[in-house]
């Protein structure tokens, strides 16, 4: 059990404020909607990771605590 | 010893009247609720900033929400000091439901009322805001569009109530926050517009 | 029925009609009656998977809906009892265009998809089903409506069935996307979680499986798991309905056991790699499986790659709805790719970002590359877009399209080298100029 971020892309609408707080794990494609990279979040950046949660502006920005299994 | 504090020649009065213990509360009551305008349209500006995207690279998009927010809890502060000084002051007949309850009051009933709605839309926006997560994101933001609501309100309470319409600065003051909202409200529809 | 481990089990041996109820028990006996959690089991056991498309392990979804009714039924503190909290969801709507299967099942053998819905209920305690068919042939509902009224009438409905014409585009097939419209909402997928089998039509439990899968269904209840792991090439179990089409001597549907080459699939619809007469056609280029959401194989290359979700996917391709497309010699693979993903770009859902902007572009960079001359920037950004939209929508749109332009990318690469040096070929002008056409 980790901690991995998801995308809701259907709530998404690329404000991209959650790469501007998270750059070493999101990255934008050409149209501003987040990349996520894959594996679950690095223990040092979960503080970072929760606040680029709470920072999206539609709530898109999910951290959830899953099986290592999933990916 | 108290006099009918309106008007610029209850200005040049004031100066010639000895200062009572509670004129302080009053002054007190008029700068945080200039200075509550000031920060309440600068929390209206962040959030239109915030709809129409904009940014620099200086000037990163989370710096918008994040003094969004920050600014609009300073704004409540500022606004429950101004509502505490005006009760404490007791120079106009206004009770503390009257703070809450809009319209209700003795005193200039729709001004104060206006005042009165603006701060409970204040804590609606807040709370829910703070509460964003329990809420649907649809519900959510329906409820933060009071702020349409809350922030002319908070205006036209400023103008009405009529402590400081007469003098100038302020009016400027009041003139240039209108000017400013209605410039970013353009942008901001003209943003949405095309869809 | 011959009960040995022969062929075919869905489909009776003639086209003639639908069986009747009592042909239908003459030909499969009676659904013997077992308690939930063993129908479960030998499900499980019995290693089936979904034939809609996903190929989702048929028991562990029966486990997940009858868990989670079983959660809803048990009353909180404070919280009234509700009986009969899950649903059935038949999927015989099958909007994926080329495949025929479920229609030519249900036209024949509708009792069998209506005992595994029974089946389906008694495992997970729903109270209610819908069989959801395409609103675009209706004699198909009224067939099947005949049939729930025949059962009804013998007393052999445990469930009330209602038959639900779903009218709708390429989308209205995905599980959540049909699960919302029967919710009275948009034919729009969802994200999940919640999946459908814990919250689905109108908030309950939803076990949403494809009118295939509940025959064999109404089987593995019948004969047992051991009967079904009879047929098939190991590690794969079971029969499969395929519908092939295109380029050979006899289209159709066909039930194959799962594992076999495809050659062998194609040799039963008449085709065969080797050797042709000095006056025959030039064999087929290509296959297409998995549908429009599936990839392309080279033939005869691909004639021993095993038919089955896994052997498929290792090979670039899908099992997909079971739909195997033959591409004649005379076709450009790539024009073919170029309208499907314009097919697919015009059925988006347009929730999805990446999506809504990242499929027109796919479909746009392939029909500069099948109907211009491409430049070099065309395909490395048509590259570029394949890797962008995997896993980045709420459904499997983006990820299958991309999938298939990849695969074309791989098996057409000759193609690709003449069109950027050539410009299009005389198959892809002719496409051009007959898609004009017909659109006039």
């Amino acid at each position: 059990m980790s901690d991995w971020l998801r995308v809701n892309p259907i709530a998404c609408e690329a404000h991209g404020v959650c790469a501007e707080l998270l750059p070493e794990l999101i990255t934008l494609d050409p149209w501003g909607y987040p990349i996520v990279a894959p594996g679950p979040v690095p223990p040092p950046l979960l503080g970072h990771a929760r606040r680029a949660v709470a920072a999206c502006p539609t709530l898109a920005l999910l951290l959830r605590r899953e099986d290592d299994a999933t990916g | 010893m108290t006099a009918a504090l309106t008007g610029s020649a209850a200005q040049a009065a004031a100066s010639a009247i000895v200062v009572t213990s509670k004129t302080w509360l009053w002054y007190v009551t008029r700068s945080t609720g200039l200075i509550a305008l000031i920060l309440l349209t600068a929390t209206m500006a962040l959030g239109l900033l915030g709809g129409v995207r904009w940014q620099r690279p200086g000037w990163p998009r989370f710096v918008t929400s994040g003094l969004h927010r920050n600014v609009s809890a300073l704004a409540c502060t500022l606004v429950v000091v101004h509502i505490a000084t005006t009760l404490a002051e007791g120079f106009v007949p206004i009770h503390i439901q009257d703070a809450v309850l809009p319209f209700g009051s003795a005193y200039r009933p729709l001004w104060l009322g206006l005042g009165a709605a603006s701060f409970d839309l204040m804590l609606v926006l807040i709370v829910t805001s703070m509460a964003r997560t329990r809420l649907s994101y649809r519900a959510w933001r329906a409820l933060h569009w009071t702020a349409y609501l809350c922030w002319p309100a908070a205006v036209a309470h400023g103008l009405g109530i009529g402590t400081d319409t007469a003098v100038r600065w302020v009016l400027l003051l009041t003139v240039a926050c209108i000017a400013v909202i209605a410039g970013l409200l353009g942008w901001r529809l003209a943003y949405a517009w095309p869809r | 029925m011959n009960r040995t481990d022969q062929l075919p089990r869905l489909l009776p041996g003639t086209a003639a009609g639908p069986l009747t109820l009592d042909e239908h028990l003459a030909r499969y006996g009676p659904v013997p009656l077992r308690p939930a959690g063993d129908l479960i089991a030998e499900v499980s056991a019995a290693g089936l998977t979904g034939r809609g498309g996903a190929a989702f392990p048929a028991g562990t979804k029966l486990a997940a809906v009858a868990a989670a009714a079983a959660a809803a039924t048990r009353p909180g503190p404070g919280q009234r009892r509700r009986t009969t909290a899950a649903v059935i969801v038949a999927n015989g709507v099958e909007s994926e265009p080329g495949s025929d299967k479920d229609a030519v099942l249900l036209a024949r053998s509708p009792h069998l998809v209506l005992d595994g819905i029974a089946v389906a209920a008694r495992a997970t305690g729903a109270g209610r089903a819908w069989l959801c068919l395409p609103a675009d042939q209706p004699w198909l509902a009224g067939s099947l409506r005949e049939a729930i009224a025949a059962r009804a009438w013998a007393g052999a409905s445990p469930v009330p069935v209602q038959v639900q014409e779903v009218p709708g585009g390429y989308l209205v097939s995905q599980e959540n996307a049909l699960v919302s419209w029967l919710s009275g909402g948009p034919q729009q997928p969802s994200f999940v979680p919640p999946r459908p089998s814990d919250q689905g039509v109108n908030g309950r439990p939803t076990l949403v499986q494809n009118t295939e899968t509940l025959a064999h269904l109404a089987l593995i209840a019948r004969y047992g798991a051991a009967w079904f792991r009879a047929v098939g090439v190991p590690p794969e179990a079971g029969s499969a309905l395929v519908t092939v089409t295109g380029a050979v001597p006899h289209p159709g549907v066909l039930e194959i056991p799962l594992g076999i080459p495809l050659g062998a699939v194609l040799a039963l619809a008449g085709l065969h790699p080797a050797g042709r007469g000095p006056a025959g056609p030039p064999p087929p280029q290509a296959v297409l499986a998995g549908g429009y959401l599936g990839g392309w194989l080279a033939w005869p290359d691909a004639a021993g790659v095993p038919v089955s979700a896994a052997g498929l996917r290792r090979a670039g391709a899908a099992l997909g709805p079971g739909t195997l497309a033959v591409l004649p010699a005379s076709a450009c693979g790539l024009a073919q790719t170029a309208r499907i993903l314009a097919y697919l770009s015009s059925h988006r859902a347009g929730q999805c970002g990446p999506c809504t902007h990242g499929l027109p572009a796919l479909a746009e960079a392939f029909g500069q590359i099948a109907f211009a001359r491409p430049h070099p920037d065309t395909i490395a950004w048509a590259g570029q877009l394949t890797g962008l939209l995997p896993r980045r929508g709420a459904c499997y749109l983006p990820d299958g399209g991309a999938g298939l332009a990849v695969s074309a990318l791989r098996v057409f690469a000759k193609d690709l080298r003449w069109h950027a040096g050539h410009g299009p070929c005389p198959a892809a002008t002719a496409q051009a100029a007959q898609d004009a056409r017909a659109a006039r």
